[in-house]
């Protein structure tokens, strides 16, 4: 589904050229779920950012479903962003004046999808969510389990093809963050194809595909037996 | 999504209440001084504009040429014959009617009688207003001479109901006139004013002088209403000669020129209008527009201040697929609700100020909410606002690059928008600095003049108008008000002290010239006790005197006048006054008659009995002033009953003329005072905001050891930087748009470094006070808690 080749990026301030991105290749196939571990600044979160559209390489090709990306302009970058990808960070984006409902709901806005479809749609998803209960409340009366299951069900609410999602457990405990990873699982089960960067290779082993990056090169991919063989 | 941002909007202002209320406050005060400022300048600028064919009245003004056919001066005044004739003789003149000045005459229904405005006219003067009849056939109303046309308010004063056709009402304790009319109170901005109207043909029964036509009888004001699309051009050049073709001697040409314009352009210089009033109107417009833009610029910094806080919500929203224009317009949105509140308040806010406003200033404003153009303009002042303000923050907020905001906890905020700010900040205070100065020097202004020597003891000096029995009765109360003790002198003259009455050309005197003849002097007739009374200082000579029989044929000279004659030894010689010889007797050192802003014509003091109309008296100083006023009006009453006795104090009438200039000085104070609040408000708002957001910092040097007063230094030092930069911006502008201000009086004050010195220093207490009060507050808090919020 994801086809990257040679990508670089650089980051330029006055004194210092950082490479984030040197020649990166990465395929992504349909319904998988990858990991991208690495040490701090090896790229990894740039990477991501750059598969989100979220930001611009210097060079480089990025197919998704056979178009190109990167050569769009920002209209169109935005629009294809708002159809095919959700996002999860670290540290949930939720936003606080709106309530848990009006958060999942905002994407569906963006997509000027009906109101009364996106009433079911947001229902449905929070039920599945199991946030039903906390449909009103603000983020802040959330615990950070339930916050992150609130942006998880952002992500999803517009059924993406890819879910991007950034140090997901990051913030949360042990057992809160198991329950996101769980999460992610069934949705990748579901047909989810699912981009994650991760520290944990704890997280990690949710996936079925680990792929290793340093100083913006991939030095390492794994497969996950035990996961990819469940898939099979 | 319009839904959605609204209630984020109504969130965020709910969730920072300080701020909201500032920005609402201020916004609400910058827009009530703005919409009162423009109700203002828009009653100014419908003076004598209400009716519906008003733009076809024209007023006849004369020009005056010299000796070398320059044009010397522009005349409001006209004879009684050149009306007539234009309306006989250009058919483009549909009305024509020529009017009296406005004065106070008696008026009574029987019981009560009452001084108030009268005007004179013919009776066209019904065709050149459209007057609303209560009651009445606008037509016939005039028709008769002993006919009379009342005010609504006038007739509910005098009989308690408007409904009052056909009654009886006594004029001058004379004449009894029939009511043929009622009509609607005239408007406040209306140059023709008045309380009772009378018929021309009643003015003409009771004056000789009035119903014989002449062209140079300079007394009255004439109106014309002109055809739609009359070509006035082409009327004023054939109408140029219309003067002199009638009296050779004349100098005088004619023209018409709107009446419309008359209060806002009447100044002529060389015969061309070169402004009047819209100076002030222009500087209202000022004013308001800059006091609007101070609490714009409030609205700005806040927003953008909070930028930090808000700099996540676009980044998710950008994320999640909201495009610049939905963010811009979301916070466009804000911005609108903020302002639509503030302009609720603000209503509320000129409600409550407009009754004082006018007591002020002496007007009538209101609001009429049922006109469309009132709703038509604050709807678009509102929503004009609204995106001045919300503009800024919006696509600055729109701008943030998502992935920055997102990753980074704390976005620094970028240098262009620091530095913005701080521009807008300078540009603020520049403005209320330059404010400041001016509101000052307008005021030292009005002081100067104010202090100007009047050059007479003005003070306990009291006049009554010579109408009725006191015409003929002036001995008699002469004796009474004596014995009575209550005053100590009095005379009778033409005219009161305080205000310039009469002047005239023509005099000759040793050694004066054919040239000297258009010189013109001010006149005052009276008889004896002149100086005595009012205090005057004499030169040399001496007052009329009873002891003098010859005194009758004399004169006295003001210091100016005998320069103007170059006359060496004054006393003794003889002038041609009127055509007839005067002895001069005296010589008096000049006094404010007139304008004191400008130097008075030099003036001629003549004897003349038959001239009268002003009683002036200097009260007893031994007895208090109620004492001497009551007993004045008692003696009066009893010897003239038929009208009203009204004492005025001379000082008062005096004070009059400082009124047009003390609206200047208050206006400009009150709304100079109001845009340094409103700029303080914003520089307390910009204080909270970066004490709140230095909160950690503050915490981690106090448990270094940093005493209250560094940290207080350390938070007001970048704001004051601000202040001082705008003042020093301030100071060149105010003083030169002051000095130029200056030059157009002819006695005035200066700009002194003191004046700008106080203004500096006042600013930057204000500003010091403003912030450090943000900055205590934030150096006392525990640093325990300050950091625990990290």
């Amino acid at each position: 589904m994801i086809k990257i080749e040679n990508l670089e990026k650089v980051y330029k301030t006055e004194e210092i050229e950082t490479t984030a991105l040197n020649g990166i290749n990465l395929h992504v196939r349909a319904g998988e779920f990858v990991s991208i571990m690495g040490p701090s600044g090896c790229g990894k979160s740039t990477l991501l950012n750059v598969m989100g559209l979220l930001d611009k390489p210097e060079s480089g090709s990025y197919k998704f479903m056979e178009t190109e990306l990167l050569t769009m302009n920002d209209r169109e970058r935005s629009n294809f962003r708002k159809q095919h990808m959700g996002f999860v960070f670290q540290n949930f984006n939720l936003i606080d004046e709106l309530t848990v409902f009006e958060n999942v709901e905002l994407p569906l806005i963006y997509n000027k999808v009906p109101a009364a479809e996106r009433k079911s749609l947001v229902n449905e998803i929070i039920e599945r969510m199991n946030i039903v209960n906390r449909s009103g409340h603000f983020p802040q009366q959330l615990s950070g389990g339930q916050q992150q299951r609130v942006a998880v069900a952002r992500a999803l609410v517009t059924k993406p093809k890819l879910i991007l999602a950034d140090e997901p457990t990051g913030n949360l405990d042990s057992s809160h963050g198991n329950e996101v990873m769980e999460l992610l699982c069934e949705l990748n089960e579901q047909g989810t194809t699912i981009v994650m960067v991760t520290h944990s290779s704890h997280d990690a082993s949710f996936s079925n595909r680990i792929i290793n990056l340093k100083d913006g090169h991939v030095i390492s991919e794994k497969i996950n037996k035990a996961r990819t063989e469940e898939l099979i | 999504m319009f839904k959605l941002n609204f209630k984020i909007a109504l969130r965020n202002i709910w969730k920072n209440k300080t701020s909201s209320l500032i920005n609402i406050s201020g916004l609400a005060i910058g827009l009530a001084a703005c919409l009162l400022l423009l109700l203002y300048v828009s009653y100014e600028w419908n003076f004598d504009k209400q009716g519906k064919e008003a733009d076809q009245v024209y007023q006849i003004l004369t020009n005056y040429t010299d000796q070398n056919g320059v044009i010397s001066g522009t005349g409001k005044n006209t004879g009684n014959a050149i009306g007539l004739v234009l309306k006989e003789e250009y058919p483009e003149v549909k009305a024509m009617s020529r009017m009296t000045h406005g004065w106070q005459e008696l008026i009574a229904n029987g019981e009560t009688s009452f001084k108030k405005d009268v005007k004179y006219a013919d009776k066209d003067i019904l065709q050149l207003f459209d007057y609303t009849f209560l009651y009445g056939n606008k037509d016939k109303a005039l028709d008769e001479p002993h006919n009379v046309v009342l005010t609504e308010s006038m007739a509910k004063l005098l009989f308690g109901t408007a409904d009052v056709l056909n009654r009886t009402i006594r004029h001058q304790d004379k004449v009894d006139l029939k009511i043929t009319g009622v009509i609607k109170d005239i408007p406040k901005n209306n140059s023709v004013r008045f309380d009772f109207l009378l018929p021309w043909t009643y003015h003409e029964q009771n004056f000789d002088w009035a119903k014989e036509l002449g062209w140079t009888n300079n007394n009255w004001m004439t109106l014309v209403k002109l055809d739609k699309g009359a070509d006035v051009d082409g009327i004023n050049k054939k109408i140029a000669g219309l003067i002199r073709s009638h009296e050779k001697e004349s100098k005088a040409s004619p023209f018409l020129f709107p009446l419309s314009k008359m209060h806002l352009y009447g100044q002529f210089t060389k015969g061309e209008s070169t402004g009047g009033d819209i100076e002030q109107v222009r500087l209202f417009m000022g004013l308001a527009i800059g006091i609007l833009l101070i609490a714009c610029i409030n609205f700005m910094n806040m927003a953008t201040a909070k930028s930090e806080k808000r700099a996540k919500e676009v980044g998710i929203k950008k994320t999640i697929g909201a495009t610049r224009g939905s963010l811009v317009s979301q916070f466009l949105m804000e911005s609108l609700v903020l302002t639509f509140c503030s302009s609720i308040l603000s209503i509320a806010l000129i409600e409550l100020c407009l009754p004082v406003f006018n007591n002020l200033l002496g007007i009538e404003l209101s609001v009429s909410y049922t006109n469309p153009v009132l709703w038509v303009s604050l709807v678009s002042v509102i929503l004009l606002t609204g995106l001045v303000a919300g503009s800024y923050p919006a696509f600055y907020l729109s701008s943030f690059n998502p992935i920055q905001v997102l990753k980074k906890k704390n976005t620094r905020r970028g240098f262009g928008a620091l530095s913005l700010r701080q521009f807008l900040v300078v540009g603020q205070f520049s403005f209320a600095v330059i404010l400041i100065i001016a509101t000052t020097v307008i005021y030292k202004q009005i002081q100067y003049i104010k202090n100007r020597p009047v050059g007479y003891s003005i003070n306990e000096l009291v006049e009554v108008a010579q109408e009725g029995a006191l015409l003929e009765k002036f001995d008699l109360l002469k004796d009474r008000l004596i014995k009575s003790g209550a005053v100590t002198s009095l005379y009778q003259s033409s005219g009161s002290m305080a205000v310039i009455g009469s002047n005239f050309w023509g005099m000759e005197w040793p050694g004066s010239t054919v040239a000297d003849k258009e010189v013109v002097f001010n006149q005052l007739a009276t008889t004896y006790n002149f100086i005595k009374t009012n205090g005057v200082k004499l030169i040399e000579g001496r007052d009329f005197s009873e002891k003098f029989a010859s005194d009758t044929a004399a004169v006295l000279l003001g210091k100016s006048a005998v320069k103007r004659m170059n006359l060496v030894n004054p006393i003794g010689q003889v002038i041609k006054y009127q055509g007839e010889p005067r002895t001069i007797i005296g010589v008096f050192e000049d006094f404010i008659w007139g304008s004191p802003y400008v130097t008075d014509d030099p003036m001629v003091i003549t004897f003349n009995k038959e001239w009268n109309g002003t009683i002036t008296m200097r009260l007893n100083n031994k007895r208090s002033a109620n004492e001497n006023i009551a007993a004045i009006e008692k003696i009066v009453k009893e010897i003239n009953p038929a009208y009203p006795a009204e004492v005025k104090f001379v000082d008062e009438a005096y004070s009059k003329k400082l009124d047009k200039q003390k609206v200047l000085g208050i206006l400009s104070n009150l709304f100079g005072g109001l845009a340094i609040f409103i700029s303080c408000l914003g520089l307390f708002g910009l204080a909270a905001y970066s004490a709140e957001q230095r909160t950690k910092e503050i915490g981690v040097r106090k448990v270094l050891g940093a005493s209250v007063m560094n940290l207080v230094q350390l938070l007001s030092l970048s704001f004051l930087k601000m202040v001082i930069i705008a003042i020093v911006i301030a100071i060149p502008v105010a003083s030169y748009i002051m000095n130029s201000w200056l030059k157009g009086f002819e006695f005035h004050t200066n700009v002194s470094w003191v004046v700008i010195a106080m203004a500096c220093l006042g600013t930057i207490a204000i500003a010091i006070l403003t912030v450090s009060f943000q900055a205590v507050k934030a150096a006392k808090t525990n640093p325990v808690t300050a950091l625990k919020y990290e």
